[in-house]
């Protein structure tokens, strides 16, 4: 029986075969009387519904919170929550946090130090002291 | 030397001193308490006249300069506190002129003292509009029948109203806002306004776009309207040239005039309210929606007589903004369904934002308890609850 090599198979990851959202929800806040959530207001009039529409794997609701500032709070698969304020914002800015939310990750941000960032393991190993030739001192 | 620094005897007397010791000039003042304003008399004592007196004269250049003598106001307030306790003795002279003066006022032989105040001058009166006796100016008759018509139905017959209101006096060439002096008709008047159309020639003019149903109404119509605006003033004129001229004629017509400001009274607390517009429904001719609002006088009278009728007034950039009969229709209507003040009744009222499956809009906070609710736990907690018996 010839010797046969180890099948790989290519590893799951989120956007290989499938990708799925993230985020799985986007609460948004708003209060009827002060002013900082006027921005907000306008963008629940007139751009929500064409939000809405193009992500329908996201589940919006839309809730007051009286005498509070306008905020956007979006759910995560991984069961995290991130919270945006957005007082006093224009409408366009307001859709862009809320494109923020809906493409994250729902991690907590990480600071990169390096240029190149890779989740294979590396091909050389982990050093050990006790392997490899002995260098001489 | 002043006499004012004279008096302050600055210097311990001699009497007091002793003859054998010594004491400079200089030690004898600081021995003796002293008011500041000793200081100022000090710094001029070898003058005879006061720095102010010596300044004015250098001003002016001469030696008797013009004005008062003492223009600075006279002197101190301490200098005069030492003259006064000096002079209390010669003081009975001017207190003895005063009481003659007061003497000769009183032996004035035309005065009388008032035993009432009638007849006296009034004082603490100036004059103003609360301390008058009123007049007629002041009764307040309203200019509008003190009710807001609400139902379309009413606001359409009041508009209609007064598009042929307006009209007829356009083609009557009156001023238009005549009109605002009948503040209702009578019920046989408002009929024959009500049976009247509008079709506006061309481009929504008002020139006779009265349409009227017969020959008999135009001329009732034009009759009457004749009469309004120019009525008031005719009659008055009427009044004058037939001015009663006899002592008989005029207590005739006194008494004519009472009995009919009776009959306007008795007119004028009726028992029930009538109903607007008589009862009247709808008007099924729209001719007088196209009817043209350019003119600014034409819409000022018209807005004018809307108002009258229903109660509605309209603010300046409304004002602005109406071009057509249909647009004051179209704000009056508007004013009836206001938009929703609560961004959830207007999101709720959103068909496309409904119809969609991943929308969900709350009307109230969302608290935890919502939550417990929505994930099927919240009866498992009232019930963990009631069987602590805390709730």
């Amino acid at each position: 029986m010839p010797v046969q090599g180890i099948r790989t198979v290519t590893a799951a990851r989120n956007g290989v075969g499938a990708f799925i959202l993230q985020c799985k929800r986007l609460d948004f806040h708003y209060c009827d009387w002060a002013g900082s959530s006027r921005g907000m207001v306008s963008f629940l009039k007139n751009q929500l519904t064409a939000f809405a529409k193009e992500n329908p794997q996201i589940e919006i609701r839309v809730s007051p919170r009286p005498h509070k500032h306008p905020v956007i709070k979006g759910h995560f698969i991984n069961g995290r929550e991130k919270a945006v304020c957005v007082r006093n914002l224009e409408p366009e800015q307001i859709f862009q946090k809320a494109n923020l939310l809906k493409q994250n990750s729902g991690e907590k941000n990480k600071r990169t130090k390096k240029p190149v960032t890779s989740i294979n393991e590396s091909v050389r190993g982990i050093w050990s002291p006790y392997h490899g030739g002995l260098k001489g001192v | 030397m002043r006499s004012s620094l004279r008096l302050l005897n600055l210097e311990a007397p001699a009497s007091q001193r002793s003859r054998n010791l010594y004491v400079c000039s200089v030690c004898r003042h600081e021995a003796r308490p002293r008011p500041f304003v000793a200081r100022q008399f000090l710094r001029h004592a070898s003058d005879s006249t006061p720095i102010t007196e010596r300044v004015r004269r250098k001003l002016w250049g001469t030696d008797n300069p013009p004005g008062l003598k003492d223009p600075y106001g006279g002197e101190g307030v301490f200098e005069r506190k030492f003259k006064r306790g000096q002079s209390a003795p010669q003081e009975n002279e001017p207190e003895a002129a005063t009481e003659a003066a007061e003497d000769a006022v009183s032996e004035d032989s035309s005065y009388e003292p008032a035993t009432t105040w009638e007849g006296l001058q009034r004082v603490g009166h100036l004059g103003t509009w609360s301390d008058l006796p009123p007049t007629k100016a002041d009764a307040y008759t309203s200019f509008s029948l003190n009710r807001r018509l609400t139902k379309p139905v009413h606001l359409s017959l009041a508009a209609h109203q007064t598009a042929v209101e307006l009209s007829l006096l356009h083609t009557l060439k009156k001023p238009l806002t005549n009109i605002c002096d009948v503040i209702e008709h009578e019920q046989p008047v408002f009929k024959l306004i009500r049976n009247c159309k509008i079709q506006p020639k061309s481009s929504g003019q008002w020139d006779s776009a009265v349409v009227y149903p017969d020959k008999e109404t135009e001329e009732a119509l034009v009759y009457i309207f004749e009469q309004i605006g120019g009525a008031q003033e005719a009659a008055a004129e009427v009044a004058t040239e037939v001015a009663p001229e006899t002592a008989e004629d005029a207590e005739l017509a006194e008494i004519e005039a009472a009995e009919a400001e009776d009959a306007e009274f008795e007119e004028e607390v009726p028992t029930t309210p009538s109903p607007p517009f008589f009862g009247y429904r709808d008007v099924k001719d729209k001719g007088y929606l196209d009817l043209s609002l350019n003119d600014p006088i034409t819409k000022f009278a018209f807005l004018k007589r809307f108002s009258q009728l229903t109660g509605h007034f309209f603010p300046d950039p409304v004002i602005h903004q109406i071009s057509s009969v249909q647009h004051v229709m179209k704000h009056v209507l508007a004013e009836q369904n206001p938009k929703p003040k609560k961004l959830a009744d207007f999101l709720v009222a959103d068909a496309s934002l409904q119809s969609l499956p991943n929308v969900k809009i709350f009307a109230k906070k969302q608290k935890p308890s919502h939550k417990d609710e929505e994930l099927g736990r919240k009866k498992l907690i009232d019930a963990e609850l009631r069987e602590r018996g805390l709730v």
